[in-house]
């Protein structure tokens, strides 16, 4: 099948799987054409989240996979998830009452500056993939101490909650930001698309090749922590979805970024969804976190993946 | 006639120097070899020529101007260097690569793809996965990616290294066919590759020892000293290029001559 229709069939899917998880939920299956109160309030903004985050987790993963050239690299590595993880832990013990994503944005992107930083010099992937893994144990050491000194069984319970990730039920108005930034996401990483292929060959052939190497490589940096920042703020730490979207869409469409970024923004967006939807029902009326879900769902399609071989 | 390439006083070298005063002036359509022990500076130079690295001191022009930027570069120099491992992208899709486009390619642009398939004899092997390639048929790929965009000139880092005997005497047939329209500097430690070139520029002592017609620079007494071995040139019968075969080590010859 050519790539074109790949990602057409993303879509397709994509819809089919956010229909069908608008319908269901811990009150039983719901008509999407019934607009009422809570298809409208509560699950349908839910699941556009879910879907956006997915998406920019995905991307942002395409984009670190290319900067560090290693498809092994996922969106939390280079210190995020430690640093989002200490932002959200010290804004839960420090002020309760409110919503910790800022926070957790602020400590993944300083997590990040710090790496950057400690890792300067004539650029080179394995420093900072050593200077990430790093910062992020002294950042997740210190989300310890913090749960260990403020001892009280409900900061022990959100903290769980967040750090496994959690869609919420988002209002309508939260969606907006998480929007933009994935249209801007998949315009701007498709319009790098064939620098990006170059840039996989390596930095001196990329440069040999055209590519501007250090102005591309900064650019799918922001742009990876930004989409990173945005999905933990929105939704806590969501596992495997960076890792594993990329890897399903290239099994599909192959090396070229033109439109593995699209695909892969797809998959992680049906992935979510899907997870999510899976985590409102399984143990209904008790959710489970939407990373758990992800991880166990994740975990044995990527094995299954692997036994496949490669394309 | 605007030389391709034309450096003037040319320092490189990382860390320290390797090279000094390097003047050479690639005419269009010639092939130079350069030859040189290791860590003659041969790499560092080809870096240097293709924009990759600054040179310490002295002026370098492609085409009687600076290097260009973003696709206009792979129309002026293609390079070809050691040790890039093999990626996932089909043939067709890293030859592709070569055209520098920011977008998909036109139909003009995927003729020109088709061309340097042809022309590498990777046509049948355009949709295998670069993995999947055999040393000789990578590094084709390769060669056809720098030659896709129809290049001026070719930098070519050890082409012939690692390969076995057929996959050599496809890239050397592949060279022999760009003889004349591609201008090309070829770093090797081949002597019967750099026999077979226009010039060579013999590199030894931090400079360029000895810059000439092949018959002129390889001669067993600057081969002596330049690369420390006792060497026996051999005429072809047929008329070819010469043969070179390595005797000895000869210690010491190195000293003599610095």
């Amino acid at each position: 099948m050519r790539p074109g229709a790949w990602v057409l069939v993303g879509v397709v899917a994509c819809v089919v799987i956010g229909a069908l998880a608008i319908c269901v939920g811990s009150t039983g299956w719901r008509s999407p054409w019934q607009w009422t109160g809570m298809i409208a309030e509560l699950r349908a903004p839910r699941v556009v989240l879910a879907g956006l985050v997915g998406s920019a987790l995905a991307m942002a993963g395409v984009a670190m996979q290319a900067v560090l050239r290693n498809d092994l690299a996922d969106p939390y590595v280079l210190g995020i998830s430690g640093g989002a993880s200490a932002g959200a832990v010290a804004s839960l013990a420090l002020w309760p009452g409110l919503a910790p994503g800022p926070a957790a944005a602020a400590g993944a992107t300083g997590a990040v500056l710090l790496v950057r930083g400690l890792a300067r010099g004539p650029y080179d992937p394995a420093r900072l993939l050593l200077a990430g893994v790093a910062v992020g144990s002294v950042l997740a050491s210190a989300t310890g101490v913090i749960l260990v000194l403020a001892p009280s069984s409900q900061l022990l319970r959100s903290t769980t909650s967040w750090l496994f990730g959690g869609i919420g039920t988002p209002h309508w108005s939260a969606l907006v930001a998480p929007a933009i930034a994935v249209v801007v996401g998949v315009a701007w990483l498709t319009a790098q698309a064939t620098r990006i292929d170059r840039l996989t060959l390596g930095a001196d052939v990329a440069e040999a090749l055209g590519v501007a190497v250090v102005r591309l490589r900064r650019g799918l940096l922001i742009a990876a922590v930004a989409l990173t920042a945005l999905a933990v703020a929105a939704s806590g730490l969501i596992g495997f979805v960076g890792l594993i979207a990329p890897h399903a869409a290239r099994r599909l469409v192959g090396q070229p970024h033109r439109h593995l970024i699209a695909l892969s923004a797809l998959a992680g967006a049906a992935l979510v969804m899907g997870a999510d939807a899976v985590a409102r029902i399984a143990f209904a009326p008790r959710e489970l976190p939407v990373g758990l879900v992800t991880a166990s769902l994740g975990g044995p399609v990527f094995l299954w993946q692997l036994q496949r071989g490669p394309r | 006639m605007t030389p391709i390439l034309e450096a003037a006083g040319v320092a490189v070298g990382r860390g320290g120097v390797v090279l000094t005063g390097v003047d050479l002036a690639v005419r269009p359509g010639e092939r130079i070899a350069l030859v040189g022990a290791n860590g003659s500076g041969k790499t560092s130079l080809l870096r240097v020529f293709a924009g990759l690295d600054r040179p310490l001191a002295g002026c370098l022009r492609w085409a009687g101007r600076a290097l260009p930027s973003g696709n206009e570069r792979v129309r002026t120099v293609g390079v070809l260097f050691q040790g890039e491992p093999a990626s996932r992208f089909t043939v067709r899709e890293l030859v592709t690569l070569g055209l520098a486009l920011d977008g998909p390619p036109s139909a003009a642009a995927r003729r020109q793809v088709d061309d340097a398939l042809a022309l590498a004899g990777l046509a049948p092997l355009a949709e295998r996965s670069c993995a999947t390639l055999s040393g000789g048929e990578a590094q084709r790929a390769l060669l056809a990616r720098a030659l896709v965009a129809a290049p001026r000139l070719v930098l070519l880092d050890e082409p012939i290294n690692h390969l076995d005997p057929a996959g050599r005497a496809m890239v050397e047939q592949l060279l022999d066919r760009l003889r004349g329209t591609v201008a090309a500097v070829i770093a090797t430690h081949e002597l019967a590759l750099a026999a077979s070139c226009d010039r060579v520029a013999l590199l030894h002592d931090r400079r360029v020892f000895a810059l000439g017609t092949p018959d002129a620079v390889l001669t067993p007494a600057r081969l002596a000293a330049a690369l420390g071995v006792e060497v026996r040139r051999l005429e072809d019968p047929d008329g070819g290029p010469p043969l070179f075969r390595v005797i000895a080590p000869c210690p010491g010859a190195r000293e003599v001559a610095a």
